[in-house]
């Protein structure tokens, strides 16, 4: 709470922060998102304390959900690793199929001075609730006591769950979740077409299957490649505070005795913590079931190849509305809450909106589409020369019926919007790119370069290494000059996307009510990743 | 620390004018023809719009099928300057200001130039303020001057407007010389936009190396490189000059911003207005039948069926429509026609963060609260005050600071376009309307119509927007019974807690919609 927040030290807590980034990248850094979680119908669940991590060092007391006994699974089955403790933040990802009977058995495991909890399923009717005793939103377990609901999963979609029980307190303490209801008869063509294709190019590169399913609802408008959960809370330190003292003030008290409660002001809420599954960039960027976030296992770093349609199942968790800016492109609004949203006239159609920037709202789940393609830069993405020495730099571009390039599906350009092909960015050299483009780029050493600048305009390793004008036998002469000064390390030294390696294209998903990328009044930090577009032959391993 | 920076600072942008031939500092970018639009003497208005640039699947290098859209240019300095709020306090920002069209600023209009504007020199010197200090009627690039040593070297003939700008001009004008909003930019579907930024630097704050960038917020399929975000591409430093480029994506509101340290260069003024017009305005005839034409284009066309991100599908009836007006979106059946249009951009200003960030003292970013609620970077009655609002800065000059009224004057018996989007960086927003109703006909830059082709625009009194957010909504005047001429309709918020100024338990985010 007392950082020192002068100017100058900000900066250094840039810097800082540039370098945590850069550890965490030195860790097999190659964990991108995916929708993890457990599988049931039957799920064994405890509400327990403990303390979650922030990149300010902060370890603050929380309480969650967790796994009682092991789960019945896990999934994507692709990812290793995977763990559900006794209590993280946001809870297990429940994962269950359409028309499956979902039963959960919840144990009270909060200290005895919290007092009862529950949750609730809203969007599902339950069939039975046995065990607990009434609460007022719903039957609740008694600490040290369990209470087990049941319900149809009758419709496919992303859905919150939460604490029914004093909710102000519970839910702010970290006692929310997701269920995922997968579609029971995935579309045909979700299979068939550029979804086989796009299956064919990742086979290619030996990527994973990282899906869920291959819908997100029994509708052949939702088709999707891959998909990301994101959770967005905010959290107010003091609450938090108020109920560590008062629980260890009160350890030992007997559930209902006199006292044996607790009273922790939820008003004025002044969160300083913002977060996207249960973590703060820069460490939700780090891989899923990371060691070092025992209790916060989901992260938030989307990866994606051009052309592929990504599923973005997002939640508010919070008690605050969050404009959630995709930059890139917009997002296709599929359903909230499981409603699928169609066309009045045509139940082929969709009618949900077409958004940049996608309000978070407490309670309530979206599921959208985004992709990305190089469609109307006027300009060649990749940099393509039909002059240069380089081979890869000559690749053709078949135009498919929709303008891609997605007959050649082992091809780096797979996706490649042809009608763009070999038109040259640049007047004046950035490297072994021809002149005739309209534009002219400033001396190299007049930018500041950020961490995840792939070291050119343009995408893939590949590109990059022939734009900074640095590849073997293909910039002689004038350009030489460029070679080098045009690397991209900046001033922290941090490289997050290099250009020899990843650089893709990186681009930043955030909150944009901009106070809340801080941590605890740090920036950057708070509700912040950055969502990369690679090119193909960059690997997409969404594993551990 | 600090001192020895500012002299590194001003040695800085000393030095870097005569270095060596491949270095630049502050320069401008303008061609007169691009691949993309090939003839010089068609690229200084809009051309008709006869049929796609492309057909079928063909594309560079074969030659188009029409040569449409022109292209537009624009300069910007990214630096500091003062604005003054509703009661009358003096605000610090940090802030872009106009470097091109700052006659066409300073009346409310978009400094986005055709090259024929943008390519001039000055008529005189221009002096710091202008052009409220001389009063001067200039369009072109400030600093825009004949290349000498590309003159000298006979690699350029003529006028030889290359680019090559006279740096004092430059600091002269932009420094001290931040606009709230930001300068206004407008285009065209179709046309090449080639926006210069220029880091004169902030004044106030020697002790800030910071660069500057342009996000030009909802740019779909947007490179990285020009997405402005410092992170994920480069900045410009001090004393130099950016361009970036961007074919004109589809048509709606978008808007633009700094993308450096958001929290703090959003709050302290770095945001402005961007829209993109319709190919529809340049089409002729059936409007059901252009919007045919834009569907051979496999760039202009929206297929629902293999692209879900695209929103004006064939509408499912053919109204008939035909074009010579202006639209918010290719509708193809003329539902988003209007007769004038005003951007409007809601912001607030913490008070004690702009303190802050003019006296180096320590940032508070989770507990900031706005105090100044803005319609264009004014708060009522500052709001219907005509022409452009000036401030004296630390140089001792008035600037017009706030060039942009938020006046919505009706034409009795027409429709207003309000092109509403939100930079505030603290909280959600809500903007009524008493009288006329709101017909909302796009959101986020998409129009609002469904895949099978059904419109889906609403009437509502009210629209509640977070920053990075927007949408166009139409005033339909055209009742006259109702809405007869000299009337006065209001808009204002319903967030009561935002119709302040700070102390002042008046004024905020209100304005008058005027039936003339
Ligand atoms: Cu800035």
């Amino acid at each position: 709470m007392n950082a020192t927040k002068t100017k100058k030290a900000i900066s250094k807590t840039r810097l800082l922060l540039a370098a945590m980034v850069a550890m965490a990248l030195l860790l097999p850094a190659t964990a991108h998102g995916a929708a993890p979680g457990i599988t049931g119908p039957t799920f064994n669940l405890t509400a327990q304390p403990a303390y979650i991590s922030q990149p300010d060092g902060s370890m603050i007391y929380s309480w969650g959900y967790g796994c009682r006994v092991a789960p019945s699974g896990f999934a994507p089955a692709a990812i290793s690793g995977a763990t559900c403790p006794t209590m993280q933040v946001p809870g297990p990802t429940l994962i269950v199929t359409e028309g499956q009977t979902v039963t959960v058995n919840l144990a009270n495991g909060l200290p005895t001075s919290a007092g009862n909890t529950s949750i609730l399923f809203p969007g599902f009717s339950l069939t039975s609730t046995t065990g607990g005793v009434a609460g007022v939103l719903t039957q609740e377990a008694a600490p040290g006591g369990t209470v087990t609901y049941s319900f149809v999963a009758g419709t496919p979609g992303t859905r919150a769950y939460y604490s029914g029980t004093q909710g102000d307190l519970q839910v702010e303490m970290g006692l929310y979740g997701a269920i995922i209801v997968l579609p029971a008869a995935v579309p045909a063509n979700c299979s068939t077409g550029l979804a086989a294709s796009n299956l064919a190019a990742e086979a290619h590169w030996g990527e994973h299957d990282f899906r869920l399913s291959h819908a997100a609802y029994d509708h052949a408008k939702s088709c999707y490649d891959r998909e990301y959960l994101f959770q967005f809370s905010e959290m107010d330190p003091d609450i938090h505070y108020q109920a560590q003292a008062q629980v260890a003030a009160r350890a030992g008290c007997v559930a209902g005795a006199a006292g044996c409660s607790l009273n922790v002001a939820t008003e004025p809420y002044h969160p300083a913590y913002f977060l996207i599954n249960g973590r703060s960039m820069p460490d939700d960027m780090d891989p899923n079931y990371a060691v070092e976030y025992p209790h916060q296992p989901y992260n938030g770093n989307p990866h994606m190849h051009p052309g592929e349609q990504v599923l973005l199942r997002v939640i508010g968790q919070g008690r605050w509305q969050h404009p959630f800016h995709e930059h890139g492109n917009h997002v296709r609004i599929l359903g909230r809450d499981g409603n699928l949203i169609l066309s009045a006239t045509d139940p082929t159609s969709l009618a949900g909106p077409l958004l940049f920037t996608t309000s978070t709202t407490p309670g309530l789940a979206f599921d959208g589409i985004f992709y990305w393609t190089a469609k109307g830069l006027n300009w060649d993405a990749y940099g393509h020369n039909p002059a240069s020495g380089d081979a890869s730099a000559k690749l053709s571009c078949t135009p498919d019926a929709n303008g891609y390039n997605t007959s050649a599906t082992a091809a780096i350009n797979y996706f490649e919007w042809c009608q763009d092909h070999n038109k040259p960015m640049e007047l004046a050299p950035f490297g072994d790119v021809p002149g005739g483009g309209p534009t002219t780029l400033p001396d190299p050493n007049l930018f500041t370069n950020g961490p995840w600048y792939g070291g050119s305009p343009y995408l893939g390793p590949d590109a990059t290494l022939r734009a900074t004008g640095c590849s073997a036998g293909t910039n002689a002469g004038p350009l030489a000059v460029n070679c080098g000064a045009t690397g991209s390390t900046p001033p922290s030294g941090t490289i997050a996307n290099s250009p020899s390696g990843e650089a893709g294209f990186a681009f930043m998903w955030h909150s944009h009510n901009e106070r809340e990328i801080t941590t605890n009044n740090i920036f950057p930090g708070g509700m912040l990743m950055m969502m990369l577009v690679d090119s193909r032959e960059f690997v997409i391993d969404e594993s551990n | 620390m600090r001192k020895p920076y500012q002299i590194c600072l001003l040695m800085l942008l000393v030095c870097l004018v005569p270095a060596v031939a491949s270095a630049q500092s502050f320069r401008v970018q303008c061609p007169t023809s691009t691949i993309t639009h090939p003839t010089a003497t068609s690229n200084n208005s809009e051309p008709a719009y006869a049929g796609p640039t492309y057909a079928g699947t063909s594309g560079y290098p074969a030659a188009p099928a029409h040569v449409n859209g022109a292209i537009k240019c624009q300069q910007i300095s990214g630096g500091d300057g003062y604005s003054t709020m509703g009661d009358g306090t003096q605000t610090y920002m940090f802030s872009f200001g106009p470097l091109s069209g700052i006659s066409d600023i300073a009346n409310g209009l978009p400094g986005t130039e055709f090259p024929s504007v943008f390519n001039t020199v000055t008529p005189g010197l221009l002096q710091p303020g202008d052009p409220a200090t001389t009063g001067i009627t200039y369009n072109g690039a400030v600093g825009l001057v004949p290349d000498r040593d590309a003159l000298a070297a006979g690699s350029c003939t003529g006028l030889c407007l290359d680019g090559h700008v006279d740096p004092r001009q430059i600091m002269d004008v932009g420094v001290m010389n931040g606009n709230i909003p930001a300068p206004l930019m407008a285009i065209d579907e179709d046309d090449e936009f080639f926006l210069t930024l220029t880091n004169v630097g902030m004044i106030m704050r020697p002790d800030l190396f910071e660069q500057h960038t342009v996000h030009f917020h909802g740019y779909p399929n947007a490179s990285s490189f020009y997405d402005g975000v410092p992170d994920a591409s480069v900045a410009i430093n001090i004393g130099a000059s950016f361009t970036y480029y961007y074919l004109a994506p589809d048509a709606g509101t978008y808007f633009w911003h700094c993308h450096i340290t958001p929290p703090e260069h959003l709050q302290m003024g770095m945001v402005g207005q961007l829209y993109v017009r319709p190919r529809q305005n340049r089409a002729t005839g059936a409007l059901y039948a252009a919007l045919q034409q834009q569907q051979l284009d496999l760039r202009t066309k929206c297929d629902s069926t293999t692209d879900i991100l695209c929103s004006n599908p064939l509408p499912a009836v053919n109204t008939g429509a035909t074009g010579g007006g202006k639209y918010a979106y290719n509708d193809g059946d003329g539902s988003t026609a209007y007769d004038v249009e005003y951007p409007i951009q809601i912001h607030g200003f913490d008070p004690s963060f702009h303190f802050i960030g003019m006296t180096f003292n320590p940032e508070e970013f989770a507990d900031m609260k706005d105090k100044f609620f803005l319609l264009n970077g004014r708060s009522y009655p500052d709001t219907v005050t005509p022409g452009p609002l000036q401030t004296q800065s630390a140089d001792g000059v008035n600037h017009f600071s706030q060039p942009l009224p938020t006046i919505i004057n009706i034409p009795a018996g027409k429709k207003a376009l309000l092109r509403i989007s939100d930079l505030d960086v603290t909280e959600y927003q809500t903007l009524a309307s008493i009288g006329i109703p709101m017909n909302v006909v796009g959101i986020n830059a998409k129009l609002l119509r469904d895949q099978a082709g059904n419109n889906l625009n609403y009437n509502t009194n009210s629209i509640t927007l977070a920053g990075g957010e927007s949408l166009d909504v139409i005033l339909d005047a055209t009742d006259t019974t109702k809405y007869p001429s000299g009337s006065v309709f209001y808009l204002y918020t319903p967030n009561l807690d935002h119709l302040s100024n700070d102390a002042e338990n008046f004024g905020g985010l209100m304005t008058e919609v005027h039936i003339n």
